[in-house]
């Protein structure tokens, strides 16, 4: 709930940063889906990007046995109707644990149906967080796409190299991966297609990544999956 | 989509000519938490060059732990002289060698001043134990790169305001410009003629840049990118791409940096 220093506070100032930084799409929550109950939040990311193409919305998950969201049908049938493709985890905000006993039945639907869920690294749960989250995550699901955010400015490679190296349908989100020589490095190990390209935006300033990529010692062909093939593929193969 | 002339040339060349960047806060060589992929002075080299970085001035990474090893910068300052400066780091917790390393600091060629590591190092920079230092540095007008941190117990910038209080001379950079406590860094550095906001780590948060040429001047800001760590495009990106003037830009890449290193250079 800490405000950044400068955000968009309507779709369209949002579209206009993204013009500003040469970014033609972008998959978006609203900070209500995470400092706001998610039922609240999800309907507000609804009705702010109703009508623009260049934004994809994901929905904020809870435990489906309080029912807050509905049944996990009525879900995805808002999903369908709106085209939302993936889902994102608020569990230090939302108070829940991530154990196959709270996700099971989430985790199985979001496997058969390619779903994505999206998590910063630095959410915590339960006396877990970070790596050793996702770690928890995807022994659970090994299965489960899942994409990890915001992994830091402090090197962790040394964290999810092992997870990368176990868990295919593990990927990064770069907005932070700032590593110098990082990103080729990465690429020269395990391929460009677990990578994908985020700002973080408004919390972090896009012009990083930016340049980052566009610069980045790797092949052209590696940037553009970087930059949005990857992303693209995931959510394709999502079927609501 | 229409970038200014310099962020079009960032974009497609990775440099430019007429923007070349001085990195004022750089380390060298392997560290305890993280993995590099390019951690040499030639590895750095590279780097630089790749991202149009004509210069870095650095303080190793072994230097940091061990006093002992400062020496050993000299080597790389005398195979590299156009393309490195180094800061002295002086460590507290090694008292009795301060007057010594201040001594064999004086002797040398290619170093600009001290880096303070005072959140690492657990003594604030408040400490007797750094006034040898400070009093050198202000008496012949020396560089001095502290870490500084929001809040910090060691180096906050109401500790740096402190200084600047005693010291007028000597030349303090605040290197992450105190991270997170913005407002305070900030008016420190509009305040206090030799104290710079020092942008590793910070040009990440999204609108402070802007908020510290605002208030401070894009004249009181140094690039860094605690190379090896952070990739230099990263950080030209969030200067380049800040809603501030081509002449903000220029100082803060590699006018104002120009101007301090001119003695010792």
């Amino acid at each position: 709930m800490i405000k950044p220093i400068k955000f968009a506070e309507t779709a369209e100032d949002l579209l206009k940063e993204m013009d500003f930084y040469g970014i033609d799409e972008a998959l978006v929550y609203h900070a209500r889906q995470r400092d706001d109950s998610p039922d609240v939040g999800n309907e507000i990311l609804l009705n702010e990007i109703k009508g623009f193409k260049r934004l994809h919305g994901v929905f904020a998950i809870l435990p489906p046995q309080t029912g807050e969201l509905g049944s996990i049908e009525e879900i995805l049938e808002k999903m369908k109707a709106r085209n939302i493709r993936a889902f994102r985890a608020f569990p230090s905000e939302h108070k829940y644990l991530m154990t196959k006993t709270a996700l099971g039945s989430l985790y199985e639907v979001m496997i058969e149906r390619n779903i994505p869920l999206f998590i910063s690294v630095n959410e915590s749960c339960g006396g877990i967080s970070g790596w050793y989250l996702v770690e928890k995550i995807m022994s659970d699901a090994p299965d489960l796409t899942l994409v990890v955010t915001e992994h830091g400015s402090w090197g962790h490679d040394r964290f999810f190299r092992p997870l990368i190296e176990k868990y295919e349908n593990l990927y990064l989100e770069i907005s932070r991966y700032e590593l110098d020589g990082g990103i080729s490095d990465f690429c020269d190990n395990y391929g460009a297609d677990r990578l994908l390209f985020g700002t973080g935006y408004p919390q972090w300033n896009p012009g990083g990544p930016v340049l980052m990529l566009a610069q980045a010692d790797i092949t052209n062909k590696e940037r553009e999956m970087i930059a949005s093939g990857n992303l693209m593929n995931i959510l394709r193969r999502v079927r609501l | 989509m229409s970038f200014s002339a310099l962020v079009k040339e960032f974009m497609e060349k990775g440099k430019s000519d007429t923007c070349p960047v001085i990195d004022m806060h750089q380390h060298m060589g392997p560290f305890q938490g993280i993995y590099f992929p390019n951690p040499s002075p030639e590895d750095m080299i590279r780097t630089m060059d790749r991202c149009g970085v004509k210069m870095g001035v650095f303080c190793s990474h072994a230097a940091l732990i061990d006093p002992e090893v400062n020496i050993k910068m000299a080597k790389v300052l005398k195979r590299y002289p156009d393309r490195f400066r180094a800061y002295w780091c002086i460590n507290p917790n090694y008292p009795k060698r301060i007057e010594r390393d201040i001594k064999r600091f004086s002797e040398m060629e290619g170093f600009v001043g001290f880096k303070f590591l005072s959140d690492y190092h657990k003594y604030p920079i408040t400490s007797p134990r750094y006034k040898p230092a400070l009093e050198y540095a202000d008496d012949h007008e020396l560089l001095i790169l502290m870490h500084t941190w929001g809040k910090s117990p060691y180096d906050s910038p109401t500790l740096v305001e402190k200084l600047a209080q005693k010291y007028h001379r000597v030349k303090l950079f605040m290197g992450h410009s105190g991270y997170g406590e913005w407002e305070k860094s900030i008016q420190v550095a509009r305040d206090y003629p030799n104290v710079y906001l020092e942008l590793t780590a910070a040009y990440a948060v999204n609108g402070v840049i802007e908020w510290m040429v605002r208030e401070a001047g894009s004249e009181k800001i140094l690039f860094g990118t605690d190379l090896p760590w952070f990739d230099p495009h990263y950080g030209i990106g969030c200067v380049i791409f800040s809603k501030i003037t081509d002449e903000d830009r220029h100082n803060i890449l590699h006018r104002n940096a120009e101007k301090l290193l001119k003695p010792f250079l």
